[in-house]
């Protein structure tokens, strides 16, 4: 594995568009969570029924012990940002034909796709530990001194939203392994991603019918549910939140068995197929 | 003498086109293997088997006398259809991708190969900057890595100049001097002929001949003869026996014989006798261009 890990980097560490993707995600991953912070701020500041409403109603989401849910699920919208780095360094391997090269110099087919899961966890380490960076940042900044002692609660949502991540760049990386184009994989990736997998959702939702938690997406979206804005005075709401946090250890197993399937169909074509 | 690779009934289909049909043979240690044959023959096919880019519907073969595996894989250098090499990265950076995977060689060694293919004052520059022969060169380059003991080349000339073309030939021929096996797919028949000690023959997938170049080449003897006056010599030979054709080429003509059967002391006695001084006779073995245009009928 060290040895993949080390050829992996060497690909990576030149390759312009990883830093472009750290520098993006470096300011995306704060620039969110600081417009989501300030939005939050300008609703409970006014002085008027409205601001105390606000106040009663989202509480300090960006305090600890929420801001690592709260910073966690802003974050998760911008999985497309890695998404279009995994895709990009599959689908260069396509282009240059280095997934040939890789195998004649002495990899067996199953090294290649091992190497490429080692990128998606590389990402997906670096999303995390930037996630991680702001929402401690956030937490210590906008925690008063009761809450600021409740830092270590709700670090689950660290291996969550890296788990999340990693599922969710791993279908970034079958695209790019089955359409072998950078351009079109990144197409069908946005479009199902922002557009067909929520209309899927709400047709589903309206029909009453029960699988959209199995959604490929859906199922480690779950893994940071919806924050409990309405919790506090909607029961339902709270109620449904409640249901929604009881669900994560079992949406932890789907998305567990979910992306193994992946990896190994990934495995199974590329052993079967000419390369 | 053992075998490098050994083929034992390989046939490849693409959906309804046979691209290899049966094809069996063996390339021997510490020789210069050509595989021969026109655009669309299966050399590619053949050699991407071989190398595990392609599967093979039917048959098998193997490296070293074991079933191929990554580990034979890498001792094998391979420069196969195309360079290919991470466009983003530098020449050192991407024969150090090389280096590491197929663990042939040392990164101290990647100075030395840029130096053999004429890269080295490029060295740093990004491999989406090269010429085509360029690229060829960082291709053969990478193969060269580690100094492995076989070397497949598809097409090695691919793309280089007359001058790179003679450097590529003469590497070539010093790598069989010190014992490398060469295993070269080209359709440049003088190249092949200029370097290759054994030779197989493709046509549209099937195999019609492989072997030592002088056993595929002198399936007849040749005999080139001439005399001051040619029509002579031609009205003399119509009651010589023993040769199956007769060819003028120039001012020269060629008898055909089975193979060892040609006896050039007979041949000369036969035209002194009847009158006819010959001042040119020699044995001749066929061109590889002229055996190659006859087994692919063009």
């Amino acid at each position: 594995m060290l040895p993949l890990l080390k050829i992996e980097w060497l690909k990576i560490k030149k390759y312009p568009a990883f830093w472009w993707m750290f520098g993006i995600v470096a300011l995306t991953y704060p620039g969110i969570n600081w417009m989501s912070q300030k939005g939050y701020e300008s609703a409970v500041s006014r002085k008027d029924v409205t601001g105390n409403v606000a106040k009663m109603l989202l509480g300090n989401p960006f305090a600890f012990p929420d801001a690592w849910h709260s910073v966690a699920y802003f974050s998760s919208y911008f999985v497309l940002v890695p998404a279009i780095l995994i895709i990009m360094l599959i689908a260069n391997e396509y282009t240059f034909k280095t997934h040939r090269q890789n195998i004649i110099d002495g990899w067996n087919r199953n090294q290649f796709i091992t190497a490429k899961m080692i990128d998606v966890f590389i990402i997906s380490l670096v999303t995390t530990i930037s996630y991680t960076i702001v929402a401690a940042i956030f937490g210590f900044t906008f925690s008063d001194s009761i809450n600021v002692t409740r830092w270590a609660e709700e670090l689950q949502y660290i291996p969550l939203f890296f788990l999340q991540t990693f599922a969710q760049l791993t279908i970034a990386a079958l695209l790019g392994f089955l359409l072998r184009k950078a351009f079109l994989a990144l197409g069908i990736f946005f479009f199902y991603f922002l557009i067909i997998e929520p209309i899927i959702k709400v047709y589903l939702r309206i029909k009453e019918i029960s699988f959209r938690e199995f959604l490929p997406f859906e199922i480690s979206n779950r893994l940071i549910p919806f924050l409990n804005f309405f919790g506090r005075v909607n029961k339902d709401a709270n109620e449904a939140y409640k249901q929604s946090l009881t669900e994560i250890n079992a949406h932890v197993l789907y998305t567990l068995i979910f992306t193994t399937a992946i990896w190994w169909l990934c495995y199974y074509l590329n052993k079967k197929r000419d390369l | 003498m053992s075998s490098v690779l050994s083929l034992q009934g390989i046939t490849k289909n693409y959906g309804s086109l046979r691209a290899l049909n049966d094809v069996s043979f063996e390339v021997p240690k510490g020789c210069v293997f050509g595989i021969l044959g026109p655009n669309g023959s299966g050399k590619t096919t053949m050699l991407s088997i071989v190398l595990d880019i392609l599967r093979a519907d039917t048959g098998t073969f193997s490296w070293f006398g074991k079933p191929s595996s990554c580990d034979s894989r890498k001792k094998i250098g391979s420069l196969l259809e195309t360079p290919n090499f991470y466009h983003y990265l530098s020449a050192t950076d991407n024969l150090n991708i090389t280096q590491a995977i197929s663990g042939r060689g040392t990164p101290a060694d990647i100075d030395a190969v840029l130096e053999t293919v004429n890269l080295v004052q490029r060295k740093n520059s990004k491999f989406s900057s090269f010429s085509l022969g360029m690229k060829q060169r960082l291709a053969i380059g990478a193969a060269l890595l580690g100094n492995p003991e076989v070397l497949v080349f598809d097409e090695p000339t691919n793309g280089l100049d007359p001058v790179g073309i003679a450097e590529i030939r003469n590497l070539i021929k010093e790598l069989a001097a010190h014992g490398k096996t060469i295993i070269m797919a080209s359709h440049l028949l003088d190249e092949v002929e200029k370097v290759c000690t054994h030779v197989a023959i493709l046509k549209k997938g099937t195999l019609l001949t492989a072997g030592n170049v002088d056993e595929v080449l002198t399936n007849e003897d040749i005999v080139e003869i001439s005399a001051a006056d040619t029509t002579r010599l031609q009205h003399a030979l119509q009651s010589f026996s023993g040769f199956t054709n007769i060819k003028h080429e120039g001012n020269n003509i060629q008898l055909f014989f089975p193979i060892g059967t040609a006896n050039l002391e007979e041949v000369n006695r036969f035209c002194f006798e009847k009158g006819v001084t010959l001042n040119h006779l020699t044995i001749k073995r066929k061109s590889l261009e002229a055996k190659f245009f006859e087994l692919t009928n063009n």
